[in-house]
């Protein structure tokens, strides 16, 4: 393809967005004018658009010019207008003032129970669409591009992900914990066949595989919750159960288990602690799945369902510690093993796994501190609440950026490994300066994205520890884990972009006369770099979403403040919500500058060990790793991944070959014997019965007058001589 | 008018002797025969029991049951004939693949 046929798509795509956008921007004017400005109530045609576009691609992808593209584009572009202007509605205009709005009908019912459906919009819903809607259309955006070389494949690939997009938000407006659930297991179905787009290789077949079957584990569990909330409440549907406090706080047992089993569905979910192991896996898909729904939206179903469950886990405690525990256990590992991994994607995983692990942590330590406050008899906000689901958003923002760069960077370089990367720099200018920004805000340097949200999760945590020691032990992983992020995040920039252009590799090779004399000799060769800048379908969301990662952290004090926003609990106009005291305090307060610290010393440590030099070689080589047994060791043990898949690859082993067996000895021994002793009964019966069909006609006949003249005799002679009657 | 008895007695006694034709004779139109006698057993019975009760219907029982029998026989014979062809036999004790 000549550049002028690229420029002339390229334009064309231009087009036809910003066409589509215009066009659903005229659909939502009229779709919402009949309604005065209540923008909430069409909230139900937010999933719909994406199923429909599904739909089109299947029957009419092929005949698209852009194979199923263009259909993507609009269905998900519609539900993003619709997304944002509610958002706006609710997050910036505070139409709803904390409450929520539902709109409902029956799906079925009986005699003495019936189940709805509907949407149920609130604050927490809407920060969800604005971050769905808005990063599925860049991604969607990119993926045009990005796809682009599939060729007829971009057809299953655009349904697919439209597919997603729509349940995935079906999931967030849904107003039932019944029909969440079902947008729950078509999203895992979506995450199953995404992850196996390229089916043919055997690692992603298994990946996708492993990533169903693992998220399994913790759908069963949330199956369980639910059924227990149902057996409890008699019913699913968020504002019955939520509007009853006093009902909530009399059946604290049940709920103890039914939020357990809750928090179950959201560890497998969002790829927590012990259930993490498919989400690195998981990268065998397209990158834009990855930070699709691999980073951005999906894995934030489980943390969006914690959220959502709040008004039932602020009525056990216990709970509240095991998400915190689990969260803070599972921040700190995955951090652990991020630093090891050389598999550009892998990194990305594992960091998101960490970052959701820094979500829980914060809604747990959120609902722990609402649960002890009421206990004291005081009314408390939970401040971990906002600071975790401040986070999810920011966290959207720059590990979308972070995935898309790396998928830009990939698709320049067709290789995942960051030892064969580097020098990049000058090469993609725009992918290395927006993916330089995600890193300054994941990394947590003051006034990017994260350093605001994980500032808050940080003092959420210390504020709980006076009252429960478990919470200052979280509160030190948590600050390990931010120094671990910033080193591996600035680890990943290092690799991928410093250092010149071209390098020089030199490797061992066999000599001319190896095949005699076994030499081996060095030899130097120069890797040239065919990197260039990714088109403009690439840099455009990337620099849209960079400029997000930048500034989404400042909405802290935009207008009346995130916080006055999406909050759980007691509200009001307490001191701490209002924006320029929450600056001040986050200024003045000694935490905020030890975690300033701790970032800092991360970024410049990654920086010392991984800026390669004028040769392209790190400073921080893997020599040096494995001349010290202890690093050596710690590198080994981290790089298999804490051994935790050959573990569960043993324990399964172990565990159900045992099971196994005892089925085996089972059905051979006791169901088998049955059968077989049944028929070989009958057939040794019937050998013998069937020697009366001799085939001499005398034969039948003398048995058909001596049975009439047995009968005869019976009925005639004994019976009455007996006195028995007919 | 005879007792009723004297015509049962009868046509158990042809019966019983059509019984052992068919149980004793190796020859296939034998057996035959010793069928038809059975039905004609049964047919004494119709007609002396029509005339006993003053009503038609068995004798017209018997018709028709002269009737399937000449068909039965048509049948049979067309059977045997077949056999013939085929076997050069109508011997029953060697006709006897049709066993276990």
């Amino acid at each position: 393809m000549s550049s002028n046929d690229n420029q002339n798509s390229e334009s064309d795509l231009l087009k036809f967005i910003s066409l589509s956008l215009a066009v659903s921007l005229i659909l939502f004017y009229f779709s919402t004018n009949g309604l005065a400005d209540d923008f909430v109530s069409v909230a139900w045609m937010i999933p719909v658009f994406p199923i429909i576009s599904f739909v089109a691609i299947l029957l009419f992808g092929h005949m698209d010019s852009r194979k199923g593209g263009s259909f993507a584009l609009a269905g998900i572009g519609l539900s993003a207008v619709f997304s944002l202007a509610i958002a706006y509605d609710v997050l910036i205009q505070n139409s709803l003032h904390g409450e929520y709005v539902e709109s409902t009908r029956t799906w079925f019912s009986g005699a003495t129970y019936s189940f709805d459906f509907g949407t149920y919009v609130d604050a927490l819903a809407a920060l969800l669409l604005l971050v769905v809607g808005l990063v599925s259309y860049l991604v969607i955006v990119f993926s045009t591009s990005y796809m682009e070389e599939e060729g007829d494949r971009q057809v299953r690939y655009f349904a697919e992900i439209s597919l997603f997009v729509g349940v995935m938000l079906g999931l967030v407006v849904a107003n039932s914990f019944l029909l969440m659930f079902i947008f729950w297991e078509l999203v895992g179905v979506c995450s199953y066949l995404l992850i196996g787009f390229w089916y043919e290789k055997p690692s992603a077949a298994s990946a996708a595989k492993k990533a169903f079957l693992v998220t399994r584990v913790g759908d069963v569990f949330l199956l369980m919750g639910l059924v227990i909330l149902y057996s409890t409440f008699g019913t699913l549907r968020y504002s019955e159960l939520f509007d009853n406090p006093e009902d909530l706080a009399a059946n604290a047992t049940e709920l103890k288990w039914a939020t357990l089993c809750i928090f179950g569905g959201a560890v497998g979910k969002s790829a927590q602690f012990p259930l993490h192991v498919w989400l690195p896996d998981a990268m065998e898909g397209p990158t834009t799945v990855s930070a699709l729904i691999h980073a951005a939206t999906m894995v934030k179903a489980g943390v969006f369902l914690v959220a959502r469950a709040y008004p039932l886990i602020v009525h056990s405690p216990d709970t509240a510690i095991y998400i915190a525990v689990t969260g803070g256990v599972t921040a700190f590992i995955a951090a652990s093993m991020a630093m090891v991994m050389y598999d550009i994607k892998r990194v990305l995983a594992y960091s998101t796994i960490s970052q959701l692990g820094y979500m829980f942590l914060a809604l747990g330590t959120g609902a722990w501190a609402v649960w002890s406050a009421a206990e004291n008899g005081i009314e408390d906000h939970a401040q971990g609440y906002t600071a975790g689901l401040f986070h999810l958003m920011n966290h959207a923002f720059f590990k979308a950026l972070l995935f898309l760069g790396s998928g830009a960077v990939i698709h320049s370089v067709h290789t995942q490994d960051m030892r064969e990367m580097g020098g990049l720099r000058k090469a993609m200018p725009i992918t290395s300066a927006a993916m330089g920004l995600g890193v300054l805000s994941i990394a947590g340097v003051p006034f990017f994205s994260g350093f605001w949200s994980k500032d808050e999760i940080l003092e959420a945590v210390y504020h709980n520890s006076e009252a429960e020691g478990v919470f200052g032990i979280l509160w030190w992983l948590a600050l390990l884990t931010a120094a671990m992020t910033a080193f591996y995040m600035t680890r990943l920039w290092m690799m991928t972009f410093s250092g010149p252009e071209n390098r020089v590799v030199e490797e061992m090779v066999e000599s001319k006369d190896h095949a005699k004399t076994g030499n081996w000799v060095l030899k130097s060769k120069t890797i040239k770099s065919h990197a260039h800048e990714a088109p403009l379908a690439m840099t455009v969301p990337l620099m849209i979403l960079a400029s997000l990662a930048v500034f989404s952290g400042f909405s802290l004090f935009l207008g009346e403040g995130f916080g006055s926003r999406v909050y759980y609990g007691h509200h009001a106009d307490s001191e701490s919500m209002i924006q320029w005291s929450i600056l001040d305090h986050i200024l003045t307060s000694s935490l905020t500058y030890l975690s300033v610290i701790v970032g800092l010393s991360g970024v410049t440590l990654g920086y010392l060990f991984y800026k390669r030099d004028s040769e392209g070689q790190t400073t921080f080589s893997p020599a040096f790793v494995e001349s010290f047994a202890v690093t050596s060791y710690l590198h080994v043990f981290l790089s298999n991944r804490l051994y935790m898949s050959k573990f569960f690859d043993w324990f399964g082993m172990r565990t159900w070959d045992t099971v196994a067996r005892a089925c085996d000895w089972f059905d051979i021994y006791i169901i088998d014997g049955i059968v077989n002793g049944v028929a070989s009964a009958s057939q040794f019966f019937s050998s013998q019965v069937r020697k009366l069909n001799s085939g001499f006609t005398g034969h039948y006949a003398s048995l058909t007058v001596g049975g009439l003249g047995a009968i005869i005799v019976i009925t005639r002679i004994i019976m009455p001589f007996m006195g028995w009657s007919l | 008018m005879i007792d009723p008895i004297n015509f049962v007695v009868f046509s158990s006694i042809l019966l019983l002797i059509g019984a052992y034709g068919v149980i004793r004779n190796k020859n296939a139109i034998v057996v035959l025969m010793s069928v038809e006698i059975m039905l004609t057993a049964a047919n004494v019975n119709f007609i002396a029991f029509s005339s006993f009760y003053n009503d038609l219907s068995g004798q017209i029982v018997a018709l028709f049951v002269t009737t399937i029998a000449a068909a039965e026989v048509a049948i049979g014979l067309a059977i045997l004939l077949s056999l013939f062809k085929q076997r050069d036999t109508i011997e029953l004790d060697l006709l006897n693949s049709l066993r276990w």
